[in-house]
């Protein structure tokens, strides 16, 4: 296996997001792990350069270590606005991340459906059409829509990022038509966020020509979190590979890989 | 004197300032933030900033999340 990874070099095929190279298409979420300890190791299997965190009240009576603590130095943070209901609260979110230290990078998510934590297309527009203003750097998390991703790109969006399926429902690509129509109709990075909960599916997305994939859930709840930032790794870098190479064409009926002469029962 | 931080009262020293409430809360300092009356109050005026009754404060800090 790697001899044929190391005739692929991923440094040949940079993501340009923002201004920054990246060499990994595997965006890492930080949530739900079972202690920080394990986040340095998981971020280091899966090789992830951009990892998303939330922003959150300091619990007075149970205060937890910042999660910060626990990233590599040259880690690009992109704070999520989870949390928030409206553009203006994304905003808000997104200002005081960036007071934090945070750089200029941001997740925007506006949510107000509590059950399916879909996001609000429209309120997430104007959010990143005031944040892109202010000069930050900004990744929409949004419901597969073109007509939404094209005013997302048209505000100065940096990536679009359609969910697959809900938040932690490791349900994969149930989007996966609408996904497609993104990845051929816009120019930016189209970037998978939310539902991929098994490396094949990340690899799939990846087959699709989507541009990275963001996977928190699938990682932190796996039984070996550091195995499976692996797999990711490995699946992320196999659809890649399986897109830049063109899959051949799909057929209906059956065609011979075998030359149909010269078999041994003709006179 | 009594203020809100993160929506609910503490009872303060008077003349507390910003930096003495974290450092006596024992929250991390670094890349914490804070919102003085709904504006962001910058990590450098945290030692002069001292308190009025009724402040409302809100400290933030980053957690996991995807």
């Amino acid at each position: 296996m790697n001899n044929i990874l190391k005739s692929f070099d991923p440094s040949d095929d940079n993501l340009l997001i923002g201004g920054v190279n990246l060499l990994s298409r595997l965006f890492v979420g930080t949530g739900k792990f079972s202690s920080h300890e394990i986040v340095p190791r998981v971020l280091k299997a899966s090789g992830s350069q951009v990892v998303t965190m939330a922003l959150r009240r300091v619990d007075w009576k149970n205060p937890q270590e910042n999660i910060l603590n626990y990233l590599p130095s040259n880690t690009i943070l992109l704070p999520n606005t989870s949390g928030a209901r409206t553009a203006d609260e994304a905003v808000r979110i997104a200002h005081l991340a960036q007071a934090a230290g945070c750089g200029n990078w941001v997740k925007i998510e506006v949510v107000q459906d509590q059950r399916y934590l879909l996001p609000d297309n429209w309120e997430t527009l104007k959010a990143t059409e005031q944040l892109v203003k202010e000069g930050f750097v900004v990744l929409p998390y949004m419901s597969p829509d073109l007509g939404a991703a094209r005013r997302l790109q048209d505000a100065g969006a940096a990536a679009i990022m359609p969910l697959g399926s809900p938040i932690g429902s490791n349900r994969g690509l149930q989007t996966k038509e609408l996904i497609r129509i993104l990845i051929e109709e816009i120019s930016l990075p189209i970037i998978v966020d939310a539902g991929i909960g098994r490396p094949s599916e990340a690899a799939e997305a990846m087959e699709m020509g989507a541009a990275a994939v963001l996977v928190n859930t699938a990682i932190a709840t796996a039984g070996d979190p550091v195995f499976m930032a692996q797999a990711f790794r490995l699946a992320v870098t196999a659809g890649r590979l399986g897109y830049l190479a063109g899959p051949g064409e799909r057929r209906i009926e059956a065609e011979a890989s075998s030359p149909l002469t010269g078999f041994l029962q003709e006179v | 004197m009594q203020i809100i931080v993160n929506g609910e009262a503490l009872e303060i020293p008077p003349e507390c300032t910003v930096f003495q409430l974290l450092h006596d809360q024992a929250v991390s300092l670094k890349a914490s933030v804070v919102e003085l009356n709904g504006k962001i109050l910058k990590q450098e005026h945290w030692q002069s900033a001292s308190l009025q009754a009724s402040d409302r404060l809100e400290i933030l800090v980053f957690m996991g999340g995807g």
